[in-house]
Parts: structure tokens; C-alpha cells; sequence
């Protein structure tokens, strides 16, 4: 999906592929929905109220190509955006499980969890500058 | 120098809100629909900002290769996994493990596509990579601690 989404990025520039990508992605929904309809009405456990801002992940996933878009062009280049991404992601997702953010639950992490967490970190940052 | 670092790091904070909000949808309502909401706000998102700023379709836009437009659909079905998955095992396992696929990914796709060797520093970020997969396979997961909600 990056690979496809970057190819057409060079065709056509960032903006226009996250747009094609998230143009293509709404009717492909659209189209596997009705199929899927019936089958995914039955949720299990109560049913609650749905707060406006949870319509709004697909704004931030929209904001997210502007700003990554941008910080590529600069002296950071490509690799220096994806090990801060991946940083900014790591550091949301613990503050997340910490506080409970945005309705899903708090979780407490483990010993094992900072392992596993240390190993993917320090792995990513060998593929992203050991491939430069 | 500074704002592009904050811009790169808030941008990869803003794929995890992203995340954690389709994942809180996709609880009321399913990981498929909250998946097609993702992907109508930011088509209309992108669409305000493409005529605002411009440049939204440059010459030659259109004239790629038929299978560089497909990359939406296989977002609908990652979309809809993580913001299913999110719920189940939190935000922070969620995370690393989708990076430990991507990273892994990436090394795969580009191997096959370019034919380039892999070098030995990325082969050691595989080992890494896989043991921090492994080891995070091992422990049991815990389950939401009590007395959350929104």
C-alpha cells in the first residue's frame, strides 16, 4: 500500500495520491459494505452513543500527508521523517494506553511489552539508516 | 530545521489519534464502516485542501500504470484491521507490531522490486525486529484494567 501509494506520489505529488488513495478507498468500502452489511450489525455488548470525534480519525490521517509531505522536503529527507514518525506514533500510543485517550481502554503495559518494544525500535532504526 | 523535526514527529502522533478515533468508531459501529469513514473525511479533507492550496492535479496525473491507483482499497482493509485490533490488544502493541509489519514490509518489497541485496546493518534490524515480535507473541495479553469507559 505505501509502495503503491509512493509510486503514485511520483507521479503525481503527495496531495493527489493521499486524495486518489482516499477517493478509490471510499468507494472500495462503499462497494464490500452492503455485502458485509448484515454481518457486521451484530456487535456484541451494549450499544453506545458514538461522540462526533470519532468521525474524525480520517482528518488527521489527512493532515498527516500534508505535514509528512512537507517534512520530507526538508534536510530531514525520508528517512529522517519515518524514524520521527515513528517516534511520534511510540510516544502517542504509550500516552494512550496510560490515560485511556479518545474512549478505548487504559491498559498497563508489562516488562515484556518495553522488551518488545525496544527490540522493533532499535531494529527499525537499522533497516531505516543501514539501507541509506 | 526545528519546526520540520516537530512537524515529522506530530505528523506520526496524528497517525496514532487517527488510529484511536477509528478504532473508538469502529466499537460502536464496525472496523469496516469506521474504515469508510476514514477514508470519505479525508477524501473531503483533501479535496477543500487541494482547490484551496492548488496543485491538486498535476499534468500527468492520471497517466501511471493502472495498479499505482490501488493502493486505496488495500488502505481500507489495514484501516479497518488496526482500528478492529486496537481495541483488542490497546495502542501501544497495536502500534509497534504494524511498524515491525511495515519495516518488514518495506525490506521485502523493495528486495523483490529493486533485486538490491539486503545490507547487513537492515539484516540485523530483521533479527531485531522479529525477536521484538516474538517476544511480544510470548507474554499473555492483559486485559483493559478495570473501571475505564469514556
Amino acid at each position: 500500500m505505501v509502495h503503491l501509494n509512493g509510486e503514485l506520489a511520483r507521479q503525481g505529488g503527495a496531495l493527489f495520491s493521499s486524495w486518489m488513495a482516499h477517493g478509490t478507498g471510499t468507494v472500495a468500502a462503499l462497494l464490500v459494505i452492503p455485502l458485509w452489511w448484515k454481518a457486521i450489525q451484530r456487535s456484541e455488548g451494549p450499544r453506545q452513543a458514538i461522540p462526533f470525534w470519532a468521525y474524525l480519525g480520517g482528518f488527521a490521517g489527512a493532515v498527516t500527508v500534508i505535514m509528512t509531505s512537507t517534512a520530507v522536503n526538508s534536510a530531514l529527507a525520508l528517512s529522517g521523517t519515518l524514524a520521527l514518525g515513528l517516534a511520534g506514533q511510540i510516544v502517542f500510543s504509550l500516552a494512550a494506553d496510560r490515560w485511556g485517550l479518545f474512549g478505548i481502554a487504559k491498559r498497563r503495559l508489562r516488562l515484556g511489552d518495553g522488551i518488545a518494544l525496544a527490540l522493533i525500535v532499535a531494529g527499525s532504526a537499522l533497516v531505516i539508516w543501514g539501507s541509506l | 530545521m526545528i519546526e520540520a523535526v516537530v512537524l515529522a514527529f506530530v505528523a506520526g502522533g496524528l497517525v496514532g489519534v487517527s488510529r484511536q478515533l477509528n478504532g473508538r468508531l469502529a466499537v460502536s459501529t464496525s472496523a469496516l464502516f469506521a474504515s469508510f469513514c476514514n477514508h470519505l473525511v479525508g477524501f473531503g479533507l483533501l479535496t477543500v485542501l487541494g482547490l484551496a492550496i492548488g496543485g491538486l492535479l498535476r499534468d500527468g496525473a492520471f497517466s501511471g500504470p493502472w495498479h499505482i491507483y490501488f493502493g486505496g482499497p488495500v488502505d481500507v482493509v489495514f484501516v479497518a484491521l488496526s482500528s478492529w485490533i486496537i481495541a483488542q490488544i490497546g495502542a501501544t502493541r497495536s502500534t509497534m507490531l504494524i511498524i515491525a509489519g511495515q519495516v518488514l514490509g518495506g525490506v521485502a518489497l523493495d528486495w523483490v522490486l529493486t533485486g538490491k541485496p539486503v545490507s547487513v546493518a537492515a539484516l540485523c534490524g530483521i533479527i531485531l525486529i522479529v525477536a521484538g515480535v516474538i517476544v511480544a507473541q510470548r507474554q499473555r495479553t492483559t486485559a483493559p484494567t478495570a473501571a475505564d469507559g469514556d
